[in-house]
């Protein structure tokens, strides 16, 4: 059959057009629910046992006998001596997490852009010294960390958990943004370059707006890993002051028998922040579905 | 033709000889004030490589550098038995996760409300601190009260098996599902990041010539992704090598010491046995495995045109 | 579950202002200095308070500072490798199961400072075994030494719900005295609870798993010393694998263990089950009894009266020929690194500390879920010994004034490595899955352990 197409010319279709296009509808719905029950049931089961009082946590039902959010309200209010800092721990969270966003970011970008869009000459070598630092898994290089943070005089102090963040983040961020920017035509560089632009000129011009969707997917990676990532936070800080939410709920495990509902609280409430922040950054995922013509 | 067709031209299959030409002037030696821009650029980086990379690495390398680590590691009943679980756990968990998340990253494109929705209740994994998430998973797994267990005989009146307790193979599935569970997400937001850089008109010349659905895929969507889908299965290797969390908290390397992995054993080594040497042994007794990936990790990334 | 109440608080240091104020500072010279100290964090709010509280007394009184870090016990672990291991130590270090983990390996390869003049002052109050368990070896200067000064002790006492004993129609003071027997008592009630409804209770919290750090060989230790095999290794370190009396205890204890599994008397999961688990099976009463290190478990349930008052503790019972069995003492205490960089106030901090008086109140603080080293405090404190509280007592009565053995990682730290590589569990595992026979898994185990200890040759000396 032939219909109208989005640009208004005609196109023919595949017959049974609409037949496949309720299929698919169908099976995506079917898809959809999949996913969520999949995703779902485990947080269900964080949540339920946020939900019951302590000490029915080993019980039989599906639904919690006696729900109760008295454990939200423990963490929200600082309520018990774990979570004494609570607010304070979750605002150095917050400190680390962006800190360590936007130096990703930067310094990920800018080698990328060198790398990748200059190609300068030999860049491929740092790309490969970059992979060095995932040849070691990072639980074994904490103890190295830790020295230098110390010979560094950072000890106890948030900037060498974002040192080691960073450190870990970069160089995947260096990867994807190479392979990302791939798709993006170097003719649109030269293009700039024929008009007089400067190299920095074309980063923030061309490069960093056409780059939108794999900074947001990048820093998403670059915030939740610091956000969650818990054994360089234990090792580097030691004060209560200066401790994040992961190394507090590591706290739970110190005893053989804790309040579980409340530290199940704690990671919901911890775990929502990150995912409004992605869901406020999205819109500027599909800024690459803008791209069009190029003005000659 | 205007100057932007030709240079979406360029982009397309099929040569175009003019533009061709005017890449290569500028390909050559970099003018003057562009190889300074090109190193001020890479500055930062090359600083932060110099000050936290090279020495924890090459400590690193040291502390597992003595071939009689590697003879007392390997003389370990445990440690044949870790290598083809890990080998296991590596080889489905990655390539089932990478799977899972291309075919996710197409179903996300999709411009419905609840599609985005869905979207952000499946980043939940990603986004919640493993600790908990891989504890509460082991608490839902148990064979008596678990959820799991609960659910399956409440509403279908199965009687569900013990699934960390009985078998090896039920208690590596069931972490390699964890592990799936977490990070899949992660991988999925990367490659849709990779499709929403796929300009819409490659789509609508597609439609034009009459491929839609599974054509349009194979060749204007998979042939643009390959690279990245490549290069991530490849990371995501490195990194599923090295997580721990995941048999740690889930199954803890039971029953009986049967699901452990390199990582975990290499854990274990470092910090209860107190030899963290032992430990980067471990780890890295997986380098003839790692070392060919990440060659052609280094290959991959050289290779920065796009085959179409 | 614990909150800070003020109270608590303040009868802590009021305590602790009590003992300051009878400590005598030991540093002479004036100079203020500083040391940093890792602390292992309480198990209730109120072991911390009492904890700054002493600091701060310290503080007061020698004008000395005390730059501490409370931690979590098993991160804890993984600081102190990591700083022993990149040689940025503090300069006092504090461990809840010293002899047991980190202190005898390192202690072996001479990482740690030997503190032999600081115990010797204090042995005639130290419990025997809390002295004997500080004797670890040095391989490099080829001698035992004190390396670690002990404050705390703890056994594995029994912990039983009552109520489940009683609604099975059975009564605690008919429980036989006899090893075999005792634990045999609780077996018929799991039918007799099941056949009234309570669906999914097990009589028996053994705990055969090979996760988790201690759990595990906690339980089979008891059987295995409780045959007669404490012998295993010896006080010079010498291992002993060959020897008959060993070999059948072991096998003995291996097959009590697994059969009660088979016959379906322990709950199945206790194969995998974590360091918490068990805890929380026992606390979701899934099993009537457990045997489990500390009364952690009675004191999760403190501000829980019913529950408080209906679990009971017990000590070991006598072996099948009616002979008494040693409790194995583990013990706790702190430890300088080589390296430290502030050795004088470290060790001056420490001899405060160990003070009985001071270690007096900062144990009561935490409910008492660690003895006292010296075993005079029980007799002159009340606190003890109350009747008023049985489990604190039966506690005490186990750990401090009925016999007790160290554990075996102080003789030979390589008893420590195969601890870790969980050598009784997979053991207990290869009999319950692999339908290994018990010789067979025994045998196995004790050659696994023998190339173990073949890493550490201690000379006679």
């Amino acid at each position: 059959m032939i219909a109208p197409s989005i640009d208004g010319s005609l196109v023919r279709r595949r017959p049974n057009y609409r037949l496949r296009r309720s299929l698919t509808e169908a099976a995506a719905l079917a898809l959809g629910v999949v996913v969520l029950i999949w995703t779902l049931v485990p947080i269900y089961n964080i949540v339920m046992v946020a939900l019951e009082p302590h000490g029915d946590v080993f019980t039989n039902d599906i639904w919690p006998a006696n729900p109760s959010f008295e454990s939200f309200w423990i963490v929200v209010t600082e309520g018990y001596w774990y979570l004494e800092n609570f607010w304070h721990q979750f605002g150095n969270s917050l400190y680390v997490g962006v800190a360590t966003v936007i130096l990703t970011l930067v310094i990920g970008s800018l080698a990328s852009f060198s790398i990748g869009r200059i190609r300068i000459r030999h860049g491929w070598l740092v790309s490969n010294a970059a992979l060095l630092t995932y040849v070691i898994p990072a639980s074994f290089l904490a103890i190295p960390f830790y020295r230098i943070m110390h010979i560094y005089g950072l000890s106890n102090n948030l900037w060498s958990v974002i040192a080691a963040e960073v450190t870990f983040a970069t160089p995947y961020a260096i990867f994807i943004f190479q392979q990302y920017g791939v798709s993006i035509p170097i003719e649109l560089d030269e293009a700039a370059r024929i008009d007089g632009a400067s190299p920095i000129q074309v980063y923030f011009r061309i490069y960093l707006p056409l780059m939108a969707p794999a900074l947001v997917a990048v820093g998403t990676y670059a915030l939740l890993l610091a956000w969650n990532e818990y054994l360089y936070q234990f090792l580097l800080l030691s004060s209560k002051r200066s401790m994040t939410v992961p190394v507090a709920l590591a706290q739970f495990l110190n005893s053989d028998e804790a309040p579980w509902n409340y530290m199940m609280a704690t990671a919901i409430v911890y775990a929502l922040p990150p995912v409004a922040i992605y869901y406020a950054f999205r819109r500027r995922m599909t800024a690459g579905l803008v791209m069009g013509g190029v003005k000659g | 033709m205007d100057d932007a067709q030709v240079l979406r031209a360029g982009v397309l299959p099929g040569p175009s000889t003019s533009v061709r030409l005017r890449r290569r002037a500028w390909r050559g030696s970099l003018q003057g004030s562009e190889f300074t821009w090109a190193v001020a650029f890479l500055i930062p980086y090359a600083a932060l490589f110099l000050a936290f990379v090279a020495y924890p690495v090459a400590y690193g390398l040291w502390l597992g550098h003595k071939p009689a680590l590697y003879a007392e590691l390997v003389s370990e009943p445990i440690y044949q038995r870790t290598v083809v679980n890990t080998v296991l756990y590596v080889g489905i968990g990655v390539n089932l996760k990478m799977f899972g998340a291309l075919l996710l990253s197409g179903f996300f494109m999709r411009r419905r409300w609840w599609v985005r929705g869905l979207l952000l209740v499946y980043v939940l994994p990603w986004a919640m601190p493993a600790l908990p998430a891989f504890v509460s998973i082991h608490w839902m797994l148990n064979g008596q009260w678990g959820l799991l267990n609960n659910i399956l005989w409440g509403i279908f009146g199965i009687d569900g098996p013990g699934w960390l307790e009985t078998s090896r193979w039920l208690a590596l599935g069931s972490v390699i599902a964890s592990h799936i569970w977490k990070w899949m997400p992660f991988w999925t937001v990367i490659l849709l990041a990779g499709r929403m850089s796929i300009p819409q008109e490659l789509y609508e010349a597609a439609e034009v010539d009459g491929a839609t659905g599974l054509r349009r895929f194979l060749h204007v969507t998979f042939p643009l992704l390959a690279n990245l889908y490549l290069i991530c299965t490849l990371l995501s290797t490195i990194f599923t090598l090295g997580d721990f969390n995941s048999v740690y908290f889930v199954s803890g390397g039971g029953p009986a010491l049967s699901t452990h992995v390199l990582a975990t054993l290499g854990i274990r080594d470092a910090f209860e046995i107190g030899r963290p040497d032992l430990g980067v042994a471990a780890v890295m007794s997986a380098l003839p495995l790692m070392v060919p990936l990440v060659i052609l990790l280094m290959r991959k990334l050289r290779t920065t045109e796009v085959q179409l | 579950m614990s909150r800070l109440s003020r109270r608590g608080v303040l009868r802590g240091s009021l305590g602790v202002m009590a003992a300051g104020s009878l400590a005598r500072p030991f540093i002479a010279n004036a100079a203020a200095k500083t040391a940093t100290v890792w602390w292992t964090q309480g198990f209730v709010p109120e072991e911390d308070a009492s904890f700054r509280q002493i600091v701060a007394e310290y503080e007061k009184a020698t004008g000395n500072t005390i730059d501490y870090s409370l931690v979590p016990f098993l991160p804890l672990t993984q600081k102190i490798v990591s700083a022993l291991t990149s040689g940025d130590v503090p300069d006092v270090m504090e461990y809840n199961v010293a002899d047991l983990a980190l202190v005898p390996q390192y202690a072996w390869t001479d990482k740690l400072t030997d503190l032999t003049e600081i115990v010797e002052v204090q042995k005639s109050q130290y419990h025997p075994t809390a002295y004997l368990a500080t004797q670890c070896y040095n391989n490099v200067t080829k001698k035992r030494g004190a390396y670690f000064a002990p404050y705390k002790v703890f056994v594995s006492p029994f912990h039983i719900w009552n109520s489940l004993v009683e609604k099975a129609g059975y009564r605690m003071a008919d429980a036989p005295t006899t090893w075999d027997a005792f634990w045999d008592f609780f077996k018929p009630m799991q039918k007799k609870l099941r056949d009234k409804g309570t669906r999914g209770v097990y009589a028996l919290g053994l705990q055969p798993t090979t996760t988790g750090p201690a759990d595990g060989n906690d339980t089979f230790h008891a059987f295995m010393i409780a045959y007669g095999g404490n012998d295993i290794v010896t006080p010079d370190g010498t291992p002993h694998l060959d020897d008959p009396q060993v070999k059948e205890a072991v096998t003995k204890a291996l097959t009590y263990i697994t059969t009660a599994f088979k016959e379906g008397y322990v709950p199945p999961g206790a194969l995998s089950w974590t360091d918490a688990d068990d805890n929380n099976a026992f606390h979701a009463k899934q099993m009537i009894m457990d045997l489990d290190g500390t009364i952690s478990t009675e004191l999760a349930l403190y501000h829980k009266k019913e529950q408080y008052d209906d679990v009971v503790t017990l000590g070991l019972p006598n072996d099948n020929s009616g002979r008494s069995v040693p409790a194995q003492l583990g013990v706790g205490g702190v430890f300088v690194p080589k390296g430290a960089k502030n050795l004088e106030v470290a060790e001056d901090f420490i001899k405060y500390l160990i003070q009985p008086k001071v270690v007096n109140v900062y144990l009561k603080e935490g409910l008492g879920r660690f003895l006292p080293a010296m075993p005079d405090l029980v007799k002159t404190d009340p606190f003890w010994l109350d009747p008023k509280d049985p489990h604190r007592s039966a506690y005490t009565r186990a750990g401090l004034l009925g016999p007790t053995v160290p554990n075996h990682p102080v003789y030979n730290p390589g008893y420590a490595e195969a601890n870790a590589q969980q050598i009784w569990g997979v053991a207990a595992a290869d009999v319950i899955r692999e339908g290994m026979t018990p010789q067979a898994a025994a045998e196995k185990a004790l050659k696994r352990i023998g190339e173990i200890l073949a890493k550490y040759p201690i000379a006679a000396s």
